[in-house]
């Protein structure tokens, strides 16, 4: 059984279709990557994933439920996570609040109440190292900081599916082979499927990934193990266009 | 946290009514300004529940304290001679909140479809559109409005009728403050408070977040009006024992909620208290002093509070006693 599947899924914006008529699945536990180039329609996948907005046409399937008419929040009760390429942590509140917010309307919130939501906020806190922030409001964070509370409030939800969207754009090669190994760290121990989003880090998404879906114009390009998505003569078009011999053919 | 510790900061509010109701009932003449101080202090703490938790920015909520006026006004203009007695007070409130709870209802379920500065355009029109179609329906006596100061004597004697008018009504506008800084508090400290402040920062991550936003904005909103309802209903009809469309509907008190949230501070809990005695102060000392200058004055200085503070002045003592003792009692 597949954790999530998309059927012929499609997204208009007026004339521009974002989203052209894509399938694929995505099984329990996995590491998938996301790619493409800018403007490829990942963000607008991601959202029609966790139902920021609706598909046009296609069916979205979560554990064998249809969920393609659910809003985010009901989604996000079944067990979808999701992180922001900016951050976007609820400034006012401190790191414990913003991820006891997470423990509370997550996948087990209806069970979850103020008191036990601050406790596994402490649990998170501690994984992520911010220890010393806990009572600052996430506002003041330094961006890396925010993108980790953000990471620590979608773990609170306690997702089955994490959707991060560019994990890692912004930071400098140490801190992305920091942040594999903390996204892998969170897999294992938590056992939940990620779906990372990247536009063109690479060096992520061949030590993060087992399997990379590339988008291109909105359809979808590939869907193969890495390393075989990764030398695809038609990825490396789309990232660094046609060789030069072509041009003539 | 403990549960009494979460409720501590409930302590300085009720120190401060029984300090402003002691100041009214102790010293003879005081009664007067501090009903009136009361009255900002309830419709602001009414008025935070909304705006100061969720963001949002409803400019006729004074529609709401007009219906639940008439909500009060109806049924001693229409019941006094049936004997009712006191009861017909009971039935006013509990038909003002129904008033206001249905108004709220049907302006939220439109309304709060939209963000931010669509949701205050949609809403100005609320108090006018109401205040035309009681006047253009002629419904409950149109513009000529409800004058039930012998009604009030018929049902409850002329003696208890000046003491209703002169004592309980005030009496019932503070603890319709209370109520308000109290249901506040326990929003805070329970899931609804956390939705809030989230959907305040942002509302599609909140959404993201598993927060069914529309529920809790409704649930803010609906608490907020059938409170504006209840106040209107004491403060207004009972006080004054009539009631005219042009002056329950008046926008002008949805901008003195605005300026009572804003000079104490949005979302906090202490902040409608001290906002509403700043106004109220301000306001009725240079009424004294600058008999119409007062407005000259008093806009810059609103404007410069809230260009120091713009936290308002208890969130930013609030940032002040952050790792102090004071932490757990100012919020």
């Amino acid at each position: 059984m597949s954790l999530l599947r998309c059927e012929n899924v499609t997204k208009r914006f007026g004339g521009l279709v974002a989203v052209d008529d894509v399938t694929f699945e995505i099984k329990h536990g996995e590491i998938m990557a996301i790619v493409g180039p800018n403007g490829a329609g990942k963000t607008t996948m991601f959202n029609l994933i966790n139902g920021v907005f609706p598909a046009d046409e296609g069916k979205i399937w979560f554990e064998d439920m249809d969920v393609t008419d659910f809003p985010a929040y009901k989604r996000a009760h079944l067990g979808m996570g999701r992180t922001f390429q900016i951050p976007r942590p609820f400034s006012s509140a401190t790191v414990q609040e913003n991820i006891a917010i997470g423990a509370m309307f997550g996948a087990s919130g209806s069970e979850t109440s103020t008191d036990m939501a601050m406790e596994m906020a402490d649990h998170y806190i501690d994984l992520i190292g911010l220890k010393e922030h806990r009572d600052k409001p996430a506002g003041g964070l330094t961006p890396i900081e925010k993108k980790l509370v953000e990471i620590a409030r979608a773990l609170a939800m306690k997702p089955k599916l994490l959707l991060m969207d560019e994990a890692m754009a912004g930071m400098n090669p140490k801190d992305i082979d920091e942040m594999v190994v903390f996204i892998k760290h969170i897999r294992d121990t938590e056992g939940i499927a990620i779906v990372a989003m990247v536009e063109h880090i690479m060096r992520a998404v061949a030590g993060l990934a087992e399997r990379v879906i590339v988008m291109h114009q909105g359809a979808l390009l590939v869907d193969e193990p890495t390393q075989k998505a990764l030398t695809d003569p038609r990825v490396i078009e789309v990232y660094l266009g046609k060789p030069p011999e072509d041009e003539h053919a | 946290m403990k549960n009494t510790e979460k409720y501590l900061p409930v302590i300085p509010v009720l120190v401060a009514y029984a300090a402003l109701l002691a100041y009214g009932v102790l010293i003879p003449g005081k009664w007067q300004i501090a009903s009136q101080l009361a009255f900002y202090c309830a419709l602001g703490q009414a008025f935070n529940l909304f705006m100061g938790m969720t963001g949002y920015v409803d400019f006729g909520y004074v529609a709401f304290l007009g219906v639940g006026s008439y909500g009060m006004a109806l049924p001693i203009y229409h019941l006094s001679d049936k004997g009712l007695g006191l009861w017909l007070i009971v039935i006013g409130i509990f038909l003002a909140a129904v008033f206001s709870f249905i108004l709220s209802l049907a302006v939220g379920a439109v309304a709060l479809r939209l963000r931010g500065a669509y949701f205050a355009i949609a809403t100005i029109g609320v108090n006018e559109g109401f205040r035309f179609l009681i006047e253009g329906a002629r419904i409950w006596n149109g513009s000529e409005g409800l004058l039930f100061f012998l009604h009030m004597r018929t049902a409850f004697g002329k003696q208890t009728a000046t003491a209703i008018s002169n004592y309980w009504a005030d009496g019932m506008v503070f603890a319709v403050a209370i109520v308000a800084a109290i249901m506040t508090l326990i929003y805070m400290r329970n899931k609804v408070g956390y939705a809030l402040t989230a959907l305040r920062e942002d509302e599609d991550a909140a959404k993201v977040m598993g927060i069914n936003v529309t529920k809790y904005k409704i649930t803010a909103f609906i608490t907020s009006a059938v409170l504006a309802g209840i106040l209107g209903a004491t403060a207004w009809s009972l006080k004054y024992s009539y009631v005219y469309p042009s002056d329950v509907f008046e926008i002008h008190y949805t901008v003195e909620a605005i300026i009572n949230v804003l000079l104490g501070g949005a979302g906090t809990l202490l902040g409608p208290l001290v906002g509403g005695i700043i106004y109220g102060v301000s306001k009725y000392f240079l009424a004294i002093i600058l008999p119409g200058f007062q407005l000259l004055i008093f806009a810059p200085v609103i404007i410069a509070i809230i260009v120091l503070f713009p936290e308002g002045t208890v969130g930013m003592l609030k940032k002040k006693v952050i790792g102090t003792p004071l932490e757990k009692y100012i919020i």
